[in-house]
């Protein structure tokens, strides 16, 4: 019962096929993980599961619920399914649930609404629902009070209310904190073992492992493999399964081969505080990164870290304590990565306007620029595009570009990969920790990943509370992979 | 949004705006009669080929009447478009960047004339400036600069706390170029919207306030104060009525529907 069966969907854009004959099939209590890059085409096939395509893509194929063919359901058919059948837990949860509305309102309008329950007994219901997922104290929450962890049990508190058997999962780790996310898959899982059939689609090989049951890996619309979670994560056959798996930072091999950076201080903080409306977030943090070092700063969310980078940078004023920076050195050649890439750029400029803008404002030739292009391996013809039509990965090599074209000397890089697939995260850090050495530009690397800290910087420096907690000194001497080959020197990690 | 993909609305508020651009430009040029000229034996004559679209009451010509009108109201409105969106504009630009003070007085500036009828205002002005002209530009524009600073300075804030603007900073651009580059080019689609809607709104508020006998005066040719004239003649000839009237329907109706539901 309850089976949702994909067979032979195809989606053409066209006449351009995007995804080329999926079969695949989930059960109760045997979920289905689509596990694959952006612009591999598993959210197409969500989005041909859901009926959520934009009507210029041509569908054909076959999606099964209980043998009953939804593909070819008309519109109105199809919604009568939504909160009975079907229920989806979206993309950052926190921005899908209603601003205006209570906690309790957003789930006691599912038994009042979908299953007719009068209003006291939803409210009863709903409270019962929260308390499962140990939300009871947040009933009277709006959802821009709580965390993203929380918005997401919230989700989850909907979706158990409405009962639907077929519960569909998209990018269930998007956005949320290396501890949240293993909780995430946990909470997946369990609603599987609870009996429901768990659809879930993501570039995280951390959820395919904690659902279990079948996985299957896409690359450009195609499946490449597929088969139970054990089978296909511990013994991959297809080569892009196992490069999907080492790009994962438990699996890269130590990265500091370098020499121990003795340059000169290019910018240090003594004694930094500061607070934000009266609360303190940072409390007395001393730090300073050298001339061709990598540091890592770690700690979970709201411990401090992104403002203590933004006051290395000048862009906040601390409370009490000083920052000096090398002196002699113009600003801008203190950079900074972004989180969100497209953001970092002007919507409605290209790359060339945007580079040629820079290189005007400071004097820099042209001819610098294409060396840089090569050396980040981003192809002229990416140029003329606006940031839109660019890769989260390619804009932020884009942004490497712009910085390096400044001859910089210290780098902050904040979370500059948390928005990226697995293999991009693995190219951009590669990248970064080799220009660092090779540039004698020191780095911060502001990351809630412990794992791809220590692979990655010289030194971590882990925060908590706004107070220095612990630091670690990387003294691993693996090899360095180079750029050439930036994947294919890797060894597999077991 | 390229010309082949219009909807059909927006094709024909630019088909309405276009004719009455066309009229007004080239009507007056054309059009070779002298619209103050009476021919009192003429007076009220049908539409005939003598005149094309007949006479008014002091038999002067309704074509020629128009097309000056309309040209006077299309010209007045976009200057008063004008001088209340430049400095609209800017003023609402600077108080999100320079916030403060000078952010704080703005916006109660803003506030307090938005809390008087705008009416008032004119009516005020045309009571102490002198001229037909003058008073009504001034107090159409001194209302109509609050949505434009309400509107550009909500969208500043936004673009100005986006990390690309705190990027460029970082990347040594001053502040000409946040103005010029990030700025300015993502207002623009808003306060196109703004304009369009601004310019109906002015062609219509110059004309009920002719209407009303408080903007420009007989015997200069505007459509409001032509239907005041003519409305005694409503029942002989209802026609000379009706198409001045017509003409600020166009004006409105053709900037409602070229912006559309779509703001962009």
């Amino acid at each position: 019962m309850d089976t949702l069966a994909i067979s032979g969907l195809r989606i053409e854009a066209s006449g351009m096929p995007l995804v080329r004959g999926v079969d695949a099939v989930a059960g109760p209590g045997r979920p289905l993980t689509l596990l694959g890059e952006t612009g591999s085409g598993k959210s197409l096939v969500l989005g041909a599961a859901t009926g959520t395509l934009p009507p210029r893509l041509r569908v054909t194929g076959r999606v099964l619920l209980d043998g009953t063919d939804i593909l070819a359901a008309p519109p109105r058919a199809r919604r009568g399914l939504w909160g009975r059948r079907l229920a989806m837990l979206p993309q950052e949860p926190w921005l899908s649930l209603d601003p205006t509305m209570r906690a309790l309102g957003q789930v006691a309008e599912v038994y009042r609404l979908i299953r007719g329950l009068p209003a006291t007994k939803s409210e009863e219901e709903a409270r019962g629902r929260l308390a499962e997922l140990g939300l009871e104290g947040a009933a009277g929450l709006y959802p821009f009070q709580m965390s993203g962890g929380m918005a997401q049990r919230l989700a989850l508190a909907i979706l158990r209310a409405s009962e639907a058997p077929v519960l569909f999962a998209d990018e269930p780790t998007k956005g949320l904190d290396a501890d949240r996310r293993d909780e995430a898959g946990a909470r997946l899982r369990l609603e599987a073992d609870r009996g429901r059939t768990v659809v879930c689609v993501t570039h995280d090989v951390a959820i395919a492992r904690a659902l279990r049951g079948t996985v299957a890996v896409m690359l450009d619309g195609e499946v490449v493999e597929q088969g139970p979670a054990e089978a296909v994560l511990d013994y991959p056959a297809h080569e892009y399964t196992r490069r999907l798996l080492d790009a994962e930072p438990e699996r890269w091999p130590s990265l500091p081969g370098r020499a121990a950076p003795r340059g000169e201080v290019v910018v240090s903080g003594d004694g930094l505080h500061r607070a934000f409306g009266g609360r303190p977030v940072l409390r007395g943090v001393d730090l300073s990164v050298r001339r061709g070092e990598v540091v890592a700063i770690t700690g979970p969310s709201g411990c401090g870290k992104t403002t203590l980078g933004d006051l290395l940078l000048g862009l906040l004023a601390p409370d009490a304590g000083t920052v000096r920076r090398l002196p002699g050195v113009e600003s801008w050649r203190f950079g900074k990565l972004y989180q969100d890439p497209p953001s970092a750029f002007v919507p409605h400029q290209t790359m060339r306007q945007a580079l040629e803008d820079l290189s005007k404002r400071h004097g820099v030739a042209w001819n610098v620029v294409a060396p840089l292009l090569q050396r980040l391996r981003l192809s002229t013809t990416l140029l003329d595009r606006v940031p839109a039509a660019l890769s989260g990965g390619e804009l932020q090599r884009f942004a490497l570009v712009r910085v390096l074209m400044l001859d910089p000397v210290f780098l902050l890089a904040d979370e500059p990969t948390s928005r990226l697939d697995p293999l991009t995260q693995q190219e951009v850090l590669l990248l970064l920790s080799e220009l660092a050495g090779e540039r004698g530009m020191g780095v911060l690397i502001v990351t809630h990943d412990l794992e791809l800290a220590s692979k990655l910087a010289d030194r971590t420096i882990h925060l908590e509370a706004g107070r220095f907690a612990s630091s670690d000194v990387s003294v691993s001497r693996g090899r360095h992979p180079t750029l050439a080959e930036p994947f294919g020197t890797l060894t597999r990690g077991q | 949004m390229s010309g082949s993909t219009l909807s059909p609305g927006k094709r024909t508020g630019l088909v309405l705006l276009a004719a009455l651009l066309g009229f007004a430009v080239l009507g007056p040029w054309v059009v070779d009669a002298d619209p103050a000229r009476q021919v009192l034996a003429h007076s009220l004559a049908a539409p005939g080929a003598e005149y094309l679209l007949g006479t008014d009451h002091l038999g002067r010509s309704m074509l020629a009447r128009m097309a000056h009108a309309t040209r006077l109201s299309l010209l007045l409105a976009a200057v008063t478009v004008l001088s209340a969106a430049v400095p609209g504009t800017l003023l609402g630009v600077m108080a999100a960047w320079r916030g403060g003070w000078a952010e704080s007085g703005l916006v109660l500036l803003a506030d307090a004339v938005l809390a008087l009828p705008s009416l008032l205002l004119v009516l005020l002005l045309v009571a102490f400036a002198p001229g037909d002209f003058l008073p009504l530009y001034l107090g159409l524009a001194l209302v109509g600069w609050v949505e434009y600073f309400r509107v550009s300075r909500a969208l500043t804030r936004g673009i100005l706390a986006k990390p690309h603007v705190e990027a460029a900073r970082l990347l040594g651009f001053g502040r000409g170029y946040v103005l010029r580059r990030l700025i300015l080019p993502e207002l623009l689609p808003a306060l196109s919207t703004l304009a369009t809607f601004g310019l109906g709104g002015a062609v219509l508020a110059i004309s009920t306030l002719s209407f009303v006998g408080l903007g420009i005066r007989p015997p200069v040719a505007e459509l409001g104060s032509m239907t005041t004239e003519l409305l005694p003649h409503a029942y002989e000839a209802p026609l000379t009525v009706l198409m001045p009237a017509a003409l600020v329907l166009m004006a409105v109706l053709g900037c409602h529907l070229l912006v559309g539901r779509g703001a962009r």
